[in-house]
């Protein structure tokens, strides 16, 4: 992720970079959506533990937040995304995906439903366009929301614990995937129990003037939890044990992808599971329809390898040493003391417990080493505790 | 619930069309109609220069000639006017000019070798177009057909028609022709009813285009349009086809991504399983089918259709019967058009660009005695104000001034592109629904997803203008339309 590009304009900071900035011990910066974002803040390792043991503290700002208003706000909603959202609650939060009419996908997100006239969505990539396309014909609007509402991810075992010291009311009985209007040190947040950990978390939404107040609240009581600030580093190893996809990473947004073959559809990506072909129209329904009988060429599968070389960047072979695919993320899971990954494999190798091997080039004191690692085909979500589902959580 | 095997909406030409073809294999045929008079912008034109032996043949009709021997007149505001004489389809005669013996010459080089092209061009421009990508045999073998017949051109006229037909028509009359008024005789045929202007790219192309559909380069007065409409009338009800006008079609009832029926302004609703829409694209997709029944990729396609319409039509009623200065009256019954350079093209074009009328328009016009009917252009469609229709006069009235003395003007009326779409349910009031360029024509037409005459709509097909071989009175998008859907009729 080398940002060799030369600004004419610098970078936007958050709300919060007053302190991130004095957290940075590394000046370590990623560019994300035109905003500087902590990549390391002193030690990624550490920052990571943190957020697996006692609790870190993500900069989300730069996501960008869509606001749908109107009355066929749900409407249009379940038109854009597969998912059957027409269901949806007040409070409630879905895991969405939305795809081309070719049936790819384009990007992942979440939605956020406040009441039938009003959702918000929440993406990692640039949307807009498509949203504003995908709304004609809808008594909707959709706005750009993004820069009026700062965010932190508070992931982590402890994080309920904290919150509950903070004297958030009732924050324990917050079910997954839902939200509400909470009180923190005085300012009025809005607290979903969402991340991008896999683990018990939540996410804090709050004016861009409370951001600061909020972001010290949550090291109040460092004295003994030890709450640490977590930089993008720390995130990309989690959401891999999380088994978390992420576009331009693990596959191209069909929006953004140039050449025809590098676009991936849901069931490609192990995300069928979120198409509901039953619903009404939406967009992709037609070739999704087509694709789903047809058998999958290759698929995203996660890996469990020999040995303890991340696999980055490493081709697929099968036994026969013929190229079957591509490792597109991977790491070494300090928590679950293995070697994983994901990575595409082809049509003989999507079942669970399948053989591959992976050629990892490990470079050691500028020597690579090459190894020839034996992996097995194993489920995405490498690492779920209970106490991530657990209501109400653990305080 | 009334119900009908084929629901056709639009009276236009095509879909009469349509209608005579399907209802002659025994269908039962509903024709709704906004407007009180059938035949829709097909109104708009008094004769046709062709008719294809293809349509003739489908429909078994035969159409009296009109008129054989056709003026063509340039005005010039040193009122030395170039004066074109055309027997038949292509026996150009230059009658009166003031362009060198050199310059005449050139000029029925290009005459001739546009008309090459535009043969060529014709000989795969009746056909359905073929599909990219599809993967069927036919697509593939019409789209080899297609080139192989550019590359029997030979090599020298090849690279010729593949050097022009991205080109801006100025460039290459200024590579051939000195003479001013005969630049812009053949730019103003180039650029009428585009958003093109004599140095934009594509009007080559629009150009050969239109002399592919009308088997000539000057659109000129063959056929009776009437005698056409006529006919296919007839045939409509000999074959019992139901034609309702003065009702409006406010929707398309659709379930599950098929059609099944459609929905009046009156609140009648008519079942149906098949319909051809002679609305244009736009209109079609996002108000008659509804966004939520499309992908949104197609929509932005929809939505990115170019249709600005860019002509307005005026009839002007003199006191007294009108002449032109310095022209003989036997030229009267011909076309007249002024645009008497690139230079004035283009600045008329200009305004377009930025949505004004143009100050010094471009005029074609005919007289019949005492009436002038001039289509004037550039007049951009609006989208949320209109233009000063007295301003739009006014600028016309100053040109005909200069031409037509010793008389009075009694009453005139204007059609903006604003009132042609209230008036014809066209979206952009545009001639063609659509502008004829190379990204929106053949299998683009009128965008990726929707050629062929179908839809992504199961049991809608298109039919009007929007569709391949686009504008123009030919007919050719109602048969090919109507055939498409019997053979999917026949596949189920």
């Amino acid at each position: 992720m080398g940002n060799s590009f030369s600004f004419t304009k610098p970078l936007l900071e958050t709300p919060f970079h007053e302190r991130t900035y004095e957290a940075c011990y590394n000046n370590d910066w990623y560019r994300w959506a035109g905003y500087k974002i902590a990549r390391e803040y002193s030690n990624t390792e550490l920052e990571y533990t943190a957020m697996r043991n006692t609790a870190g503290v993500l900069d989300i700002t730069p996501m960008h937040k869509y606001d749908i208003k109107g009355t066929d706000a749900i409407k249009f909603v379940d038109k854009l995304v597969t998912r059957n959202v027409t269901e949806i609650n007040s409070g409630q939060v879905m895991y969405i995906i939305w795809c081309n009419e070719d049936g790819n996908v384009i990007d992942d997100g979440t939605v956020f439903c406040f009441n039938s006239n009003h959702l918000r969505i929440f993406c990692a990539e640039r949307n807009l366009n498509w949203f504003s396309d995908t709304a004609i014909g809808f008594n909707v609007e959709v706005e750009d929301v993004s820069d009026t509402i700062a965010a932190l991810a508070f992931q982590g075992p402890l994080t309920c614990k904290i919150l509950n010291l903070l004297n958030v009311k009732d924050i324990e009985n917050l079910k997954p995937f839902y939200f509400d209007k909470f009180d923190l040190n005085g300012c009025k947040v809005t607290i979903s129990r969402t991340g991008f950990s896999g683990d018990l978390g939540y996410e804090i939404w709050c004016k861009n003037e409370d951001a600061i107040n909020v972001w010290d609240s949550l090291f109040t009581f460092n004295r003994d939890y030890k709450v640490l600030p977590a930089g993008m580093n720390a995130l990309e190893m989690v959401r891999v044990e999380a088994g978390f996809i992420q576009p331009n990473a693990d596959f191209m947004s069909a929006e953004q992808a140039l050449r025809p073959n590098r676009v991936r559809n849901p069931y490609e990506l192990g995300m069928g599971w979120l198409v509901d072909l039953n619903k009404n129209y939406f967009t992709g329904k037609k070739n999704l329809v087509n694709l789903k009988k047809k058998t999958l060429t290759k698929k995203l599968v996660g890996l469990d390898i020999q040995g303890d070389k991340p696999a980055i960047g490493s081709v697929l072979y099968d036994k026969n040493k013929k190229e079957i695919g591509i490792v597109t993320a991977g790491m070494w899971s300090p928590s679950l003391k293995s070697n994983i990954a994901f990575g595409y494999v082809d049509k003989d190798h999507m079942k669970i417990g399948s053989k591959v091997f992976a050629e990892i080039y490990h470079p050691e004191e500028l020597e690579y080493k090459k190894i020839w690692a034996e992996c097995s085909v194993v489920k995405k979500q490498f690492f779920n505790p209970p106490r991530r589902h657990k209501v109400p959580a653990e305080i | 619930m009334r119900k009908f095997d084929i629901i056709i909406i639009g009276g236009g030409h095509n879909g009469l069309v349509a209608a005579s073809v399907l209802s002659k294999k025994g269908n039962k045929v509903l024709v709704i109609e906004k407007n009180e008079n059938l035949g829709g912008l097909s109104n708009y034109v008094n004769s046709l220069s062709y008719i294809s032996e293809e349509v003739l043949k489908e429909l078994n009709i035969k159409i009296e000639k009109d008129i054989n021997e056709n003026y063509v007149s340039a005005l010039s505001d040193d009122l030395n006017h170039t004066v074109l004489k055309i027997t038949g389809n292509k026996n150009i005669e230059i009658l009166q000019t003031n362009a060198s013996e050199s310059d005449q010459a050139n000029f029925f080089n290009l005459i001739n070798k546009y008309d090459l092209f535009a043969r060529t061009l014709r000989s795969f421009m009746f056909n359905k177009p073929p599909r990219v990508k599809s993967g069927s045999r036919s697509d593939i073998w019409q789209l080899f057909s297609m080139g192989f017949k550019v590359r029997l051109l030979g090599k020298k006229n090849m690279r010729e028609l593949l050097r022009v037909i991205g080109l801006n028509i100025a460039d290459d009359l200024e590579d051939n022709i000195n003479n001013n008024t005969l630049k812009g005789l053949i730019s103003s045929e180039a650029v009428i009813g585009t958003n093109l202007g004599a140095r934009s790219p594509g009007s080559i192309l629009n150009l050969l285009y239109n002399q592919a559909t009308n088997n000539s380069i000057f659109r000129i007065n063959k056929y009776n349009t009437n005698s056409f409409l006529n006919s296919i009338r007839e045939i409509c009800k000999k074959n019992n086809v139901e034609i309702e006008t003065n009702k409006k079609v406010e929707k398309i009832g659709i379930s599950n991504q098929n059609v099944n029926s459609v929905l009046l302004d009156t609140g009648e609703e008519i079942q149906t399983s098949l319909i051809i829409s002679n609305v244009d694209p736009k209109t079609t997709y996002l108000k008659l089918v509804g966004a939520a029944n499309l992908d949104t990729d197609f929509i932005r396609r929809t939505k990115n259709y170019r249709t600005k319409g860019t002509v307005a039509k005026i009839h002007i009623d003199f006191k007294n019967e009108i002449k032109i200065n310095n022209l003989d009256t036997k030229y009267l019954s011909g076309k007249f058009v002024y645009a008497p350079d690139i230079k004035y093209i283009e600045h008329a074009f200009n305004d377009n660009k930025y949505n004004k009328l143009s100050s010094n328009p471009c005029l074609e016009f005919y007289i019949n005695k005492n009436r002038l009917s001039a289509n004037v252009y550039f007049i951009p469609y609006l989208i949320s104000s209109s233009h000063d229709k007295t301003e739009i006069l006014s600028n016309v009235k100053m040109i005909l001034e200069k031409f037509i003395t010793e008389n009075q003007i009694l009453s005139s009326a204007i059609e903006t592109p604003n009132d042609i779409e209230d008036k014809y349910n066209i979206s952009g009031g545009h001639w063609s629904h659509g502008d004829m360029e190379i990204d929106q024509l053949l299998m683009m037409r009128p965008f990726y997803g929707s050629s062929q005459y179908s839809t992504p709509i199961n049991g809608l097909y298109l039919c009007s203008a929007g569709t391949h071989p686009g504008g123009g009175v030919t007919g050719i998008n109602g048969i090919n339309a109507a055939k498409q859907l019997l053979k999917d009729k026949r596949n189920g």
